[in-house]
């Protein structure tokens, strides 16, 4: 075997799996189709997108609130090439990060395409077409996702668009559709409506970011609308044309009414489907299940037993940091270690501003399962940090069991909201009450503040600043 | 609470289930262990038990099929079954007075069985139990029963655990109530919130391990309901983990790759040794099996067996076999049929000395020995004589899975007149097995290993088995043992013998 464990995908799960492997000791390769490495969280996912709405967060705020502030300025201006280009530099930045990573950790570094022949063996076909062959004692999947479409929607990759052509926009759209209210859709709809785009959402169940909290779709959408986004909910799409000026787009609502919106510029976010293709699964006969995920048992072993798959490969959220743990989950199964991952407590986090994010089980959720529940809520209103800084929009809200107290969820809406859920990461983990919170001092003035004060609500509606 | 009810983990490579048939109906009120719904897989069928007592909610409809680990229902356990008030007026409706106590005794499990050991308790001393749900397991030298409340209310252990009771013995109390304390009726506002650090019995965190805590754990094969925690709460902390590995570092360093620093490996391993105490089960297997080297005459007799002919015709039939039957062909059936005609032929191996006397049985018992979670056990096929391949298969695997599941009954495990033991399971190539009194034989089965054989002057490779037949010589002889199992031989080595019984 020319290798302990060889990892096929360089994205934040794989990467991070070989460096644990590595750090464990094994001989480790990871195979890279492209030439950067860092897959789609780094080159045309996470690290773009947050570079662009930072870019444009700023300029809103010079927009909006300098006056307010006291700040004059004229001739504002947003240059949309230089934000790009400053863009591929945080890009460039991070993905020659990883590189140095894997010298750092003395991981091979095989650029091509894998295709596997056996349960030990890949090929791999290089650009300019070369084929060699790579061996392996264990491979770990991580060949992510791609964004996903819809049959009858041709992508031309010009005015209708995905997520990756949205990062690269040469003009500032005049009117920008967005097919599809998740996560993806209204963080790039942000950044051009920041910029002055009209954005028009149109989502086919009755909320954005639906798999969150209903309570987080609805305050976002009210944050949004003052960006100037229309939203069509309980709409379903089912014509998209365009020419080489416009899109057409045509849906229906729940009741059977037609609408036709015209815009320059068409984003489809419906989702992200698993990439396996050209990787050879069926010459190991790996199974797959109905979406076409890898199927995998709680080792994350496939039906092949040298073959582990992780991250958006594999049922669960399409999250960087998820496959990052399953990552970490993997290398330490091979190494004979019996790690654990939460996944109810793996957050979920939307970069809008406000910020979203989220842990633990939704109002709905625990509905459903009958189960008793409080709530506490407390709004960034409230807060002299958020009044201050002039970000009054969204707010906390914590679910507690009804008898024992346990934090069952946490929501939050606001400004650093990805940055305060690791908080209830940390609570929940440890099973804490919304009392523990409540009794741990938090600095003051912080926009954590608002979590002790949303789980004081819960304790016993106590919160004290409101 | 609800809790999820899995698809569970049934066999290295089934991945998906089909729900064939839901034995409750949405709404239904369940009990523990109760058998909810039956399961498919590609390879067998079984039947899945509620993990608990309460409300069944159906998540997944009959004929879908799910992967493993899917949550196929969910029960709610805090829902009492309307029914159930009606049916216990007495407790439920007209509260009896509170402070009322009501003992509850060691039953009786067994003819001969006069003590038992409370394993564990699964209600905490002081904690509300309902009637019916089970409050602690017990451990009798033959099996493993769980014991249930015989009233609501408040539980008071009397007996610790790992404590040894005689039968009658006063194990628990239960101070009768109707409500469990501090419930519903008092408004929310008012109700007391958990106080990590005062409040150190029975809280919802007790026994919770923080994330690396819990790895450790894991590794070291314990649960944390072996730890106690010392963080807020009773939480597991890291140190909890460390401090109760320590105990096993033994085993645990052979796991660990060689460090680099030979110098500091040195220093890793230690010299500690670990007590626990013997189970019951244990102490009976010892005492049983050093009993019958001391008191019989053993001996063991070897052979050879050819198994490619069984293997053919495994091999032939396995997959019209299953398609009838619903369960796999395997070589046990070939063994106990085999054993069966020739213990009719030589009666002594099948026969009992009892004082003066030899008892014959003239039925075949084949004790089958499995290896439990807590130890040995040998449960019995019985009248195995007159049972088809397929009615041998099924209970064989029957009685296997419920071994595992420390299910099987003392009844099952009572009687039989011989015993057959396949160490081949685990790789072993020969052994001598020990009788399991007050039986007179024992077959050892081996693993198949490709030899090469001398036939007609040629080198062959063959699939061999040795086998091997332990005797007590006291009442068999050479010539019975060693024909018995040339007999064995002759009906494996030619399986068309065994259906014309030749």
């Amino acid at each position: 075997m020319d290798y302990d464990v060889v990892v096929i995908g360089s994205g934040p799960g794989g990467y991070i799996a070989a460096i644990r492997c590595a750090q464990l000791g094994m001989k480790t390769a990871i195979i890279e189709k492209y030439e950067s490495l860092g897959g789609t969280c780094l080159n045309v996912g996470c690290i773009p997108s947050k570079a662009l709405l930072d870019s444009t967060e700023h300029f809103i705020t010079a927009k909006n609130d300098f006056k307010e502030h006291g700040i004059e300025l004229s001739n504002l201006k947003a240059d949309l090439s230089k934000m790009i280009s400053r863009k591929e530099e945080v890009v460039s930045q991070t993905t020659q990060g990883v590189s140095f990573l894997m010298k750092k950790n003395k991981i091979k570094v095989i650029h091509g395409t894998a295709s596997f022949v056996d349960k030990n063996t890949v090929s791999v076909i290089s650009k300019d077409g070369k084929k060699t062959r790579t061996t392996g004692s264990r491979f770990i999947i991580a060949t992510g996702s791609k964004p996903a479409s819809l049959p009858f929607i041709k992508l031309d990759k010009k005015r209708i668009i995905t997520s990756t052509e949205a990062l690269n926009l040469k003009q500032i759209p005049k009117h920008l559709i967005v097919i599809g209210g998740g996560v993806i859709g209204m963080e790039l709809g942000s950044v051009y409506g920041r910029l002055g785009s009209k954005v028009t959402v149109i989502e086919f169940l009755d909320s954005i970011i639906p798999t969150m909290d209903k309570t987080m779709g609805k305050e976002l959408q009210k944050s949004l609308q003052k960006l100037d986004f229309d939203f069509y909910l309980n709409h379903k799409v089912y014509e998209v044309t365009s020419t080489s000026r416009q899109v057409t787009v045509k849906a229906e609502g729940s009741k059977g009414e037609k609408i036709e919106i015209k815009g320059d510029y068409c984003l489809v976010s419906i989702g992200r489907r698993p990439y396996t293709d050209n990787l050879g699964l069926d010459k190991t006969s790996i199974d797959l299940d109905k979406q076409g995920r890898i199927i995998v048992n709680e080792k994350l072993q496939t039906n092949i037993e040298t073959i582990y798959a992780i991250g958006d490969v594999i049922e669960g959220p399409m999250l960087a940091h998820k496959a990052e743990e399953e990552g970490v989950l993997v290398a330490e199964q091979i190494d004979g270690q019996k790690p654990h991952i939460n996944y109810l407590l793996i957050p979920g986090v939307v970069y809008t501003w406000p910020e979203v994010a989220s842990v633990g089980y939704t109002e709905e959720q625990l509905k459903e399962k009958g189960h008793k529940y409080k709530i506490g809520t407390f709004p960034f209103r409230a807060s002299g940090r958020a009044r201050a800084s002039m970000d009054l929009d969204g707010l906390v809200k914590v679910l507690a069991d009804h008898s024992t107290d346990e934090i069952l969820g946490m929501h939050i809406i606001g400004p650093r909201a990805a940055d305060m859920i690791a908080e209830g990461v940390v609570a929940m983990e440890y099973r804490a009450s919304a009392e523990d919170i409540s009794r741990m001092s938090h600095a003051h003035p912080t926009y954590s503040e608002a979590i002790k004060e949303a789980c004081l609500a819960a304790t016993e509606n106590r919160a004290l600043n409101m | 609470m609800a809790i999820e009810i899995k698809v569970p983990t049934v066999g290295e490579s089934i991945t998906e289930v089909t729900i064939s048939n839901w034995l409750k109906n949405d709404g239904d009120f369940i009990e523990m262990d109760e058998i909810i719904c039956e399961l498919e897989s590609e390879k067998a069928t079984f039947e899945l038990n509620a993990e608990a007592s309460g409300i069944l909610k159906i998540l997944v409809q009959e004929g879908d099929t799910v992967l493993v680990g899917t949550a196929i229902c969910e029960i709610d356990e805090k829902s009492i079954p309307q029914k159930e008030k009606k049916d216990a007026p007495g407790i439920s409706e007209a509260p009896s007075e509170p402070g009322k106590l009501f003992e509850m005794k060691v039953p009786t499990v067994g003819e001969s069985i006069t003590e038992v050991v409370i394993s564990s308790w699964a209600k905490k001393n002081g904690e509300y139990v309902q009637l019916d749900e089970v409050i602690a397991e017990i451990e009798s030298e033959k099996a493993t029963f769980e014991l249930t409340a015989e009233a609501n209310g408040i539980l008071h252990h009397i007996a610790k655990e790992g404590a040894t009771l005689k039968i009658g013995a006063l194990i628990c109390t239960i101070e009768e109530t109707s409500t469990p304390p501090q419930k519903n009726n008092v408004p929310p506002e008012k109700e007391v919130p958990v106080h990590a650090e005062d409040n150190k019995k029975g809280t919802y965190s007790e026994g919770h391990p923080s994330p690396a805590a819990a790895k450790i754990l894991s590794e070291k094969g314990l649960s944390p309901a072996e730890i106690t925690g010392s963080g807020p709460g009773g939480r597991i902390i890291k140190e909890d983990a460390l401090k109760a590995s320590a105990e096993s570092k033994q085993s645990d360093t052979s796991n660990l790759k060689a460090p680099d620093n030979v110098s500091l490996s040195k220093e890793i391993s230690n010299r500690t040794q670990r007590r626990k105490k013997l189970s019951q089960l244990r102490k009976t297997v010892s005492r049983r099996l050093v009993k019958v080297k001391n008191e019989t005459a053993m001996l063991t007799t070897f052979n050879e067996v050819n198994m490619g002919p069984i293997m053919d015709l495994r091999k032939k039939y396995k997959e019209a076999f299953k398609e009838k039957y619903e369960v796999n062909l395997g070589f046990m059936s070939f063994f106990t049929k085999a054993c069966c005609i020739a213990l009719q032929e030589w009666p002594s191996v099948n026969a009992m000395i009892d004082g003066d006397e030899m008892i014959y049985n003239d039925y075949c018992d084949i004790s089958i020995a499995v290896s439990a979670p807590k130890g040995l056990v040998v449960p019995v096929i019985r009248n195995a004589e007159s049972m088809s391949f397929a009615e041998i298969e099924k209970e064989v695997l029957l009685l296997a899975t419920k071994a595992r599941d420390n299910k099987l009954s003392i009844e099952e495990m009572t009687g039989g007149t011989f015993t057959i033991t396949n160490g081949g399971v685990f790789g072993s190539m020969l052994s001598t097995p020990i009788i399991n009194a007050p039986q007179s034989a024992i077959l050892g089965m081996h693993n198949i290993v490709e030899r090469p054989v001398a036939e007609n002057g040629d080198v062959i490779i063959r699939p061999i088995m040795y086998i091997a037949l332990s005797y007590d010589h006291r009442i068999i002889d050479g010539r019975e043992s060693v024909g018995f199992l040339v007999r064995i031989k002759q009906l494996l080595e030619d399986p068309s013998r065994l259906l014309l019984e030749i």
